[in-house]
């Protein structure tokens, strides 16, 4: 962010003239939107869950594993067809912080750049966005392993 | 656009027409959604002594103002009590559980217990008992898979 004493007239001119022509942002309706999309989407999470339990010999903690596979397989189903792109724009966040929006990410990754070729563009690109996820995601889990473990050993927990 | 209405009307008269089964509703089929209240399970000798015990532990647990839905199951080895624990109370399940199996084990010394607060070990309680009105359902067969439900509680991933 560059420092207000060193905007020179102009500059805060055009400053009060982009204000004053700039949309406000619908930030109570997008957390609505947000909220009941991805509502939708932990419902519809919920139910492969039980879909799992009932009709397969999984149990609650053991049936997390493939509900996240099928909910992953689902979005990036969608995201090919160009349905997910849609439910993006209207929900936002919504879409973007459940576990689909991780298969939204690679998919789309790997649409926008299969003109490519399928090794430097597919496959160099596939993970430019999700990397990130599975970087961050694989390093937390093994910090808080490691916490744990120590814990364990200490007899805290 | 009519083309399309066509096709959805078709598909969700392909997806309702599989929800016209004939089948007898059970009430395992339905454990996840409603109260059950099975009757305490004795797979053991059939003596005055054990269905008094098994009976005064279900009596024990259904006790404890955060469950609603208990199920016991008793052979000659172990005791596996399932329940279900009230919505706002699954903050807790951890808690929950140890109080029981203290509460169990001061009580009931000589039993071995496996405690289970998951959906798919009472759902799999509740057919058991189900199983055992049936004649020709073995002592053994009983056993085989009251064994089958220990082992799926004690899978971890």
């Amino acid at each position: 962010m560059s420092n207000k004493a060193n905007k020179t007239p102009e500059q805060m001119k055009y400053e009060k003239l982009e204000q004053k022509h700039e949309l406000k942002r619908p930030v109570l309706k997008n957390c609505i939107r947000a909220f009941w999309v991805g509502g939708l989407i932990c419902t519809v999470g919920q139910a492969v869950t039980y879909f799992y339990i009932y009709f397969f010999n999984f149990t609650e903690q053991t049936a997390g594993n493939p509900t996240v596979a099928t909910m992953i397989f689902i979005s990036m189903l969608l995201t090919g067809f160009g349905v997910y792109d849609r439910l993006g724009q209207f929900a936002g966040a919504g879409s973007a912080v459940p576990v689909t929006g991780f298969g939204n990410a690679v998919i789309s990754a790997a649409i926008e750049h299969r003109t490519e070729g399928f090794v430097l563009g597919v496959g160099g690109n596939m993970f430019k966005l999700a990397g990130s996820v599975i970087l961050f995601g694989v390093f937390s889990a093994f910090v808080v392993a490691l916490i744990k473990t120590l814990l364990t050993i200490w007899g805290v927990i | 656009m009519k083309k399309r209405l066509l096709i959805m009307n078709a598909i969700s008269m392909i997806l309702l027409s599989g929800c016209s089964g004939d089948g007898k509703v059970t009430d395992s089929d339905l454990a996840l959604l409603k109260t059950t209240h099975p009757p305490a399970v004795l797979i053991d000798k059939n003596t005055k002594e054990n269905l008094d015990l098994v009976q005064s532990i279900e009596y024990d647990v259904e006790k404890m103002k955060e469950l609603y839905d208990v199920a016991v199951v008793k052979s000659n080895g172990d005791t596996l009590v399932a329940y279900k624990v009230k919505h706002l109370q699954r903050f807790h399940m951890k808690k929950i559980e140890k109080k029981m199996t203290k509460m169990l084990e001061e009580k009931y010394p000589d039993e071995n217990f496996i405690v289970s607060s998951d959906y798919k070990i009472f759902i799999e309680a509740v057919e058991l008992q189900e199983k055992m009105k049936d004649p020709k359902f073995t002592d053994k067969e009983a056993k085989k898979k009251l064994d089958k439900i220990i082992k799926l509680k004690n899978e971890m991933t």
